[in-house]
């Protein structure tokens, strides 16, 4: 327990060691996270007319940020399928990493969930008087808490043993929970996709589709942005995971893309030869309806990026890592867009009753936004930070107070507690 | 070749963590500064909470109310007596605020001649004088549709017509408002069971237990719901001050709210106030469980539709329509007033 | 698991940059108190109806029977001018009294169709049975019958007061106080102002053109609104 208390406060202020880089991005970060903040005071302050939603598109930007970062979160984590099941230990380093991201991703959802609350003073009536097992809500809610408390455990059980130099109890402590997380990360997906391919009043939404989407879309995020973390792990640490463990990621990537396309593409035949009154929401989508084409571009967009990410994955080109991280960029911002905000709110374009609203997020609402991707990203940087030396070996048990510096970058802390973001995080 | 950006590019120099023992003031007054102003921003960050309305804080009371059904009926006078005085200070107006429950062996229903309306609007306007409905920023419980006839696609009605004179003669009227669906998706998907449907087959709302989270908005097929985007408000003279808890009450920023059948008339045996300005009589309401009610008669003899019966929604609000052919359909023009008159 | 040893050089942030964190933090203060953007709230332009706008839940009282008009002090039954003054004729066109009335009720366009000749204080049908004022759904029964059964029921007309069948409250208004029977047919009317919900109370930019959208009409009701679809879907 000694040994635990230590490893946190030496967590803690690992967190506020750094190079230049190191704090110009934590510095980048708390300030979109403070401005994200100032927006959100404005918010409650005036109440959600400041953000573009109305009872027409009633969400927006929050729940399609949300929809999307719980892609990534379930995402990353399946990659432990390969890595403990099959036993490739290229992975195993992978998987610590998404686990850190999947418990930062969680924590994001939250927020945006929390921030798109009308009353959020009230969210405890979710745990007083919960509607289960009839609301997907309530589901979700159970959903991404489980699956935090999972991943906090994973990583940080396996953390601890490294920086206490001990093998990890992989039979008693790690497996059991790894077979769960494996379901439970599949659950978060198919939970958030229910969420709204369950309402018959949304045509857009209520298609068996939605749910193998959303799994394939984000497993085609999911390594995408793991890649681009490991390729900033490696350049900003020196800490590499070895190529085999990247080129996994880029074929997981490249088939549930292939998969994602192919699913969009039969979701845009039966909307459209067909021609059934339904479409409108795709029509609205893809083509505009009645002149009003806000979301036309960014489809079109967001495909193109997908089909160039597709195209460059299926070439031997992407082996080249500039090339694949090229491509995991387009797919990450194809794949937000489409199902961010054209997943979203396009069900609301026409209403039931058939009026167009268009829905464009305010500044405020932008702002909040990247407020919570602002502090969601610190929390990860944070959570890299300290595992880093860990895994490398710099900072264990043994590591003296004062030796710690100059071995591994561990100063005895003084001043446990400092940073508010550090209490989340590794608790197994 | 790796740029190593976290652990610094020079080595040597100590450390430059807080109160490190050992540790140069020079470091100390820069994690100072850093920190001071750090806290700084985060505490201007919250300035805009400046023009929270000093009332925007739930009251200790109000934070710790029971859900609606949970609360003994000591509970719920206290509720009541604190939502009269809220009332009270907000608009000056000492209201009588009563909890109506369903009565026994009682099923609404709603029925509504789309033959006859002849979409003057006046039970949108009439449903928000009832139901202290928002003014500004506007909220309605009633939407009325213009369509044009021979199609009951509502994605051709029109929402903002603005004619000199209703009805035109190409077109038909349709209001919509809550259906108070008998297998109702907003109640499933509440996650909080702030919205439920009641014996009588209202659906309604604890105002004082939703949260905002706008998924009931979401399932709705019919737009019936309302959100509370900003501060309701009523201008002076406009508040009702017939009040049902589960009703007409004032409404608070952040919440949902929708038509409830004006439960707290309906309750008591009264007509609904939508029916009652009706200039047409287009409008029905009563007790499907009562043969003899204008409802049951309607639903006995008369040509009835539900709107999106496809989505599997039961709902209690029923369209229907005369058997006699209106005298000018197919003459498109305005005024020719055709569906009026016998 | 590659781990590399070869940078093992203690950490050491650059210290001169370190000192911008402070008063950089402290500008964004200032901004936030002083500088941060207005929150982009639409001015909300309502409507306000008074209740008087909505007018009477019955568009006409009922007449006393038999209906007494009021001159000066002086109440007088039909009977009292009719009696003087018999119209022989039935005509109603080149009346010198009456002119306020409009007779359009269709083919039911004599005066005597309804009045009855005999006895002005009364109402006739056709056959010439005689009906007092309070009969008026019977008089309106011997031709519009359909209607007639519906009222009954109760599917047609306007009932207030409660909506209990057995209610004594309940009361369902009869022919005369919803329709002037000189003119039956309800006269269009101004509709009371549209919504104005869309982004908070802007009013849409220009309202959905009718027939613009998706060529999904089963059937073509109102002229033309089929060939557009196609075309409507184009950007």
């Amino acid at each position: 327990m000694r040994d635990y208390l230590t490893f946190l406060s030496r967590c803690v202020a690992l967190s506020f060691v750094g190079g230049r880089v190191y704090y110009a991005w934590m510095f980048l970060l708390t300030v979109l996270a403070l401005v994200g903040l100032n927006a959100y005071a404005r918010q409650l302050a005036h109440g959600l007319a400041v953000t573009g939603m109305t009872d027409q598109v009633s969400w927006g930007l929050y729940i399609g940020n949300f929809i999307y970062l719980d892609g990534l979160a379930a995402a990353v984590v399946l990659l432990v399928i390969p890595a403990y099941i099959y036993r490739n230990r290229a992975l195993r380093d992978v998987v610590i990493f998404g686990q850190l991201f999947a418990v930062a991703a969680v924590i994001m959802c939250m927020l945006f969930v929390a921030v798109d609350l009308g009353r959020p003073d009230r969210f405890l009536h979710l745990f007083a008087r919960p509607n289960f097992p009839d609301s997907m809500l309530t589901w979700d809610v159970i959903a991404l808490g489980g699956y935090l408390l999972l991943n906090i455990h994973l990583t940080g059980y396996l953390v601890f043993c490294q920086y206490r130099k001990r093998e990890p109890d992989l039979r008693r402590f790690v497996i059991p929970f790894v077979l769960v997380v494996i379901v439970w990360a599949i659950t978060i997906q198919a939970v958030a996709a229910f969420l709204l391919s369950g309402l018959g009043g949304r045509p857009f939404w209520n298609s068996a589709v939605v749910a193998p989407r959303f799994l394939a879309s984000a497993f085609a995020a999911g390594p995408a942005f793991m890649i681009l973390t490991l390729e900033c792990i490696a350049r900003g640490t020196g800490y590499r995971v070895p190529r085999e463990g990247l080129m996994t990621l880029r074929g997981i990537m490249t088939v549930a893309l292939a998969l994602h396309m192919f699913l969009l593409g039969s979701e845009l035949f039966t909307a459209f030869y067909t021609g059934s009154a339904h479409a409108g929401s795709a029509r609205y989508l893809f083509l505009g309806l009645d002149g009003h084409t806000g979301l036309v571009p960014w489809i079109w967009t967001a495909i193109a990026l997908n089909l160039c990410a597709l195209g460059v994955l299926f070439t031997p080109a992407s082996q080249n890592l500039a090339m694949l991280s090229g491509a995991c960029v387009m797919l990450i911002v194809g794949v937000w867009i489409e199902k961010g905000m054209g997943l979203i709110v396009p069900a609301f374009v026409p209403t039931p009753l058939g009026e167009i609203v268009e829905y464009a997020p305010t500044l405020d609402e932008v702002l909040v936004t990247l407020g919570v991707w602002g502090l969601g990203l610190l929390l990860y940087t944070i959570l890299v930070r300290v595992t880093v030396p860990v895994l490398t070996g710099r900072l264990t048990i043994d590591t003296p107070g004062r030796g710690a510096r100059r071995a591994a970058g561990a100063p005895a802390p003084r001043r446990p507690g400092a940073s508010q973001s550090a209490e989340e995080e590794i608790r197994p | 070749m790796t740029i190593r950006i976290w652990e610094g590019k020079s080595a040597g120099a100590p450390g430059p963590c807080g109160a490190e023992p050992g540790f140069t003031r020079r470091g100390f007054l820069r994690g100072a500064t850093g920190a001071v102003g750090g806290m700084a921003a985060l505490a201007a960050a919250l300035s805009p909470l400046r023009d929270l309305p000093d009332d925007a804080f739930p009251s200790l009371e109000e934070f710790l109310q029971k859900h609606y059904k949970e609360m003994t009926p000591a509970e719920l006078a206290d509720a009541m007596e604190r939502v009269r005085a809220e009332v009270e200070g907000r608009y000056g107006v000492v209201p009588t605020v009563r909890d109506y429950p369903p009565i026994e062996g009682v099923r609404f229903a709603f029925a509504l001649n789309l033959s006859r309306c002849i979409g003057c609007r006046k039970c949108v306007h009439a449903c928000v004088e009832e139901n202290n409905l928002s003014r500004s920023p506007e909220v309605q419980y009633i939407r009325v549709l213009e369509m044009p006839r021979g199609t009951m696609d509502l994605a051709r009605g029109d929402h903002h017509y603005d004619r000199a004179e209703v009805p035109d003669g190409g077109h038909y009227y349709l209001p919509v408002q809550c259906h108070q669906c008998a297998n109702p998706p907003c109640v499933k998907v509440c996650p909080v069971g702030a919205t439920w449907q009641e014996s009588d087959g209202i659906v309604v709302i604890d105002y004082d237990w939703c949260i905002g989270c706008r998924y009931c908005e979401a399932a709705c097929p019919y737009w019936a719901r309302r959100f509370n985007f900003a501060e309701p408000t009523i201008p002076d003279g406009g508040l009702n001050p017939d009040m049902g808890y589960l009703s007409n009450r004032p409404r608070r920023r952040g919440v949902v709210e929708k038509c409830h059948f004006c439960l707290h008339r309906t309750r008591r045996g009264e007509m609904p106030a939508c029916l009652e300005v009706c200039p047409v009589g287009a409008r029905k309401f009563g007790d499907v469980l009562d043969p003899q009610s204008e409802v049951s008669q309607i639903l006995r003899t008369k040509r009835v539709l539900v709107l999106k019966e496809e989505v599997g929604t039961l709902p209690r609000f029923f369209y229907y329509f005369d058997e006699r052919y209106p005298r000018d359909a197919g003459s498109p023009g305005p005024g020719e007033g055709g569906e009026a008159g016998p | 698991m590659t781990r590399h040893h070869e940078h093992p050089d203690p950490e050491r942030p650059a210290s001169r940059p370190a000192w911008l964190v402070g008063p950089a933090f402290g500008l964004l203060a200032v901004w936030f108190v002083w500088f941060a953007p207005a929150p982009q709230i639409p001015a909300s332009g309502s409507v306000q109806i008074g209740k008087a706008a909505l007018g009477p839940t019955a568009r006409a009282t009922v007449k006393a029977d038999p209906p007494i008009t009021r001159v000066g002090a002086y109440e007088y039954r039909c009977s009292d001018c009719h009696r003087l003054f018999q119209n022989e004729a039935e005509k109603t066109v080149g009346r010198v009294q009456h002119t306020e009335i409009v007779l359009d009720h269709g083919l039911n366009d004599r005066c005597l169709y309804c009045h009855s000749q005999a006895d002005r204080d009364r109402l006739v049908a056709r056959d010439g049975a005689g009906l007092s004022y309070a009969q008026i759904p019977e008089l309106c029964a011997r031709c519009h019958g359909t209607t007639y059964r519906d009222w009954q029921r109760g599917t047609h007309g306007k009932t207030l007061g409660s909506w209990r069948s057995a209610s004594p409250e309940r009361r369902r208004l009869t022919c005369s106080e919803c329709h002037d029977p000189h003119a039956p047919a309800f006269a269009p009317e101004a509709p009371l102002p549209g919504p104005h919900t869309a982004r908070m109370g802007e009013p849409p930019a220009g309202h959905r053109p009718e027939g613009g959208g998706p060529p999904s009409a089963p059937f073509v009701g109102a002229g033309g609104a089929r060939g557009s679809g196609e075309g409507g879907a184009g950007r």
